[in-house]
């Protein structure tokens, strides 16, 4: 229950759909953001580090015959171009190719998006890439950190500039609500009365009959038994009440008759 | 309804969703595919329903947590901002950066100003006492001009110029633009960038006329130098529109005045780039070069005329705006 919980205890943002819904997201949070920067940097520092030994490697050579010159001359070429194009071009680039995600955004799972749920043009890319030195880059992300940290939608400056924000998205597991697989027969189990669970009760129910198979087997026992303990008291007057099953089973045929 | 009998019920609609959003995302049909789109949007409009029941009924579950970002996603797709196109891309240039700068004139009058009261300053520092060059000038610039002859003539031999004019139009568009954001600094650093390069100018020339090198300096400078300081001080009014909407939000809040300012101050910085390669491969390639004086001169006041002929006078009319 708790990945549940702190799924929906994190900053939600709310926007309004023109279908009159509101959609509810998870605002990225410092941390992971800070993580997405960091991963994105270390790309860029690795590349730049490999185009650099590049170069290191051509000037040792001391014959300075036309051809080293050339490819000296070009690699030193390249390398400004490379600096330049990281500082300012990077994350303008893949955020607009991305629909809003950078390399290290996208291993996170974070995504820009307007912040009344749209997609980002590339004016609002541009906004809040080019404010970076202001609030991310160097001793001025502590700005940046700070107005994440503060601010009710977690944006830095050139989000607040460009209306932007950084959502998380989680993978989404269907699997939760996979038919349980029953190893009992179902002969018995046709005639007795339906059992009401929460759908909050349902679905904890099913995330760990789907999930028991890929557990280990003392936590799938220990997590069987806690389960058993608190539904227990929800079958109360009907024959699963007195039901001899052991935990597991007990709780395939719950899930049978809901 | 308990949650089982709507997932079972449902779920073949949102794992279609699902899959055709899949394809979209990957590059898949588009616009073409008429019944593709059909499709798409009945799926669509079903499931913010099912999210709308879930909403009432299904409160603090996993499930409903999956429709929120289901529908985003599908949402994202079906809203999605016009892609890049020649023509949007077209009348960017010719009518937004144009009317954005228009609007902000009164910033970019204060950005020549700080640009120049740091020319003034930087003259009458050297007029003042020489070694005030030494603060802003790095060495081998003072030792080339103390022995008389022009800095440039030696960078330019060593260097070959395809290399300097990607060092100085990277490193020219990197002060452009932190000039731009900048104005996030209540426009501190803004003026700070303005200031420098103004104060620079002002020593080199100063210095340069005391040592019998002016008539060299001009005949360098004169090539790309309009351009430059043209983009430059457009850039440093854009971080001054930013400062200013920080400082000054009028009847908006100060977040909004941001964002709405920063959408016409981004398209004054923006023009600054395309500005400064110019200047940039002109000073590497044409500047230290053989060139005669008159044809410098020439290049530099038509390019410096241009750029603020383009920016003063294209794009007057009010196009017919594409729906967004």
């Amino acid at each position: 229950m708790s990945t549940l919980n702190s799924a929906w205890d994190a900053r939600k943002t709310e926007l309004e759909l023109p279908e009159e819904i509101d959609l509810q997201l998870e605002v990225a949070n410092v941390g992971s953001r800070t993580l997405a920067i960091l991963i994105d940097l270390a790309l860029g520092g690795m590349i730049l580090f490999i185009v650099y030994s590049l170069m290191l490697l051509l000037t040792r050579d001391v014959t300075r015959d036309l051809v080293t010159r050339f490819s000296t001359h070009a690699i030193l070429t390249l390398l400004l171009l490379l600096i330049f194009g990281f500082q300012w071009g990077y994350f303008n680039l893949f955020e607009w190719i991305w629909n809003g995600q950078t390399p290290g955004k996208r291993l996170l799972h974070l995504r820009v998006i307007k912040v009344d749920g749209t997609p980002v043009s590339w004016i609002d890319i541009l906004l809040r890439n080019l404010s970076r030195p202001i609030d991310t880059f160097g001793p001025m992300g502590l700005i940046g950190l700070l107005m994440i940290f503060v601010s009710r939608k977690a944006q830095r400056l050139g989000d607040l500039m460009a209306r932007t924000l950084v959502i998380h998205e989680t993978t989404i597991d269907w699997s939760i609500f996979d038919e349980i697989k029953s190893p009992l027969p179902s002969s018995q189990i046709s005639n007795a009365p339906a059992i009401r669970l929460s759908s909050t009760q349902w679905e904890l129910l099913h995330r760990y009959l789907n999930r028991r198979e890929h557990l280990q087997a003392d936590v799938r026992l220990r997590l069987s038994l806690s389960l058993y303990e608190n539904l227990k008291p929800l079958v109360k007057g009907t024959d699963l009440e007195l039901s001899p099953l052991p935990p597991e089973d007990w709780l395939v045929e719950l899930a049978q008759r809901t | 309804m308990t949650l089982g009998v709507f997932v079972r019920k449902n779920r073949p609609r949102w794992q279609r969703l699902e899959t055709m959003l899949g394809l979209i995302e990957r590059g898949g049909p588009r616009r073409t595919n008429r019944s593709f789109l059909q499709e798409l949007s009945t799926f669509y409009r079903a499931t913010t329903a099912d999210l709308a029941f879930a909403q009432t009924h299904y409160r603090g579950t996993t499930l409903l947590l999956f429709l929120h970002q289901l529908v985003a996603r599908a949402h994202n797709q079906i809203y999605r901002p016009n892609r890049f196109s020649l023509r949007g891309c077209l009348r960017f240039f010719r009518n937004e950066i144009p009317q954005a700068l228009r609007k902000h004139l009164q910033a970019i009058t204060w950005s020549a100003i700080v640009f120049l009261l740091g020319t003034a300053l930087g003259l009458s520092a050297v007029q003042f006492d020489e070694r005030a060059a030494s603060i802003i000038l790095p060495t081998n610039v003072l030792d080339s001009i103390y022995s008389g002859h022009m800095w440039t003539g030696g960078i330019f031999s060593v260097v070959p110029a395809p290399v300097a004019s990607t060092f100085l139009f990277t490193s020219n568009i990197s002060v452009a633009l932190m000039a731009f954001a900048g104005g996030l600094s209540f426009g501190l650093i803004t003026a700070w960038i303005l200031f420098q390069n103004g104060f620079m100018l002002g020593v080199v020339f100063k210095l340069c006329a005391d040592y019998g090198l002016l008539g060299a300096l001009l005949e360098f400078i004169t090539g790309h130098g309009l351009l430059e300081i043209s983009a430059i001080i457009v850039s440093g009014g854009a971080g001054f529109v930013v400062a200013n909407a920080l400082l000054n939000p009028g009847s908006y809040s100060r977040s909004d005045a941001l964002a709405e300012q920063g959408r016409s101050a981004v398209r004054m910085a923006i023009i600054s780039v395309p500005a400064l390669i110019t200047a940039g491969c002109i000073e590497a390639f044409i500047s230290p070069a053989h060139f005669p004086v008159w044809f410098k001169i020439a290049l530099g006041l038509t390019l410096g005329g241009v750029f603020w002929l383009y920016l003063f006078f294209t794009g007057k009319s009010v196009q017919a705006n594409t729906p967004r």
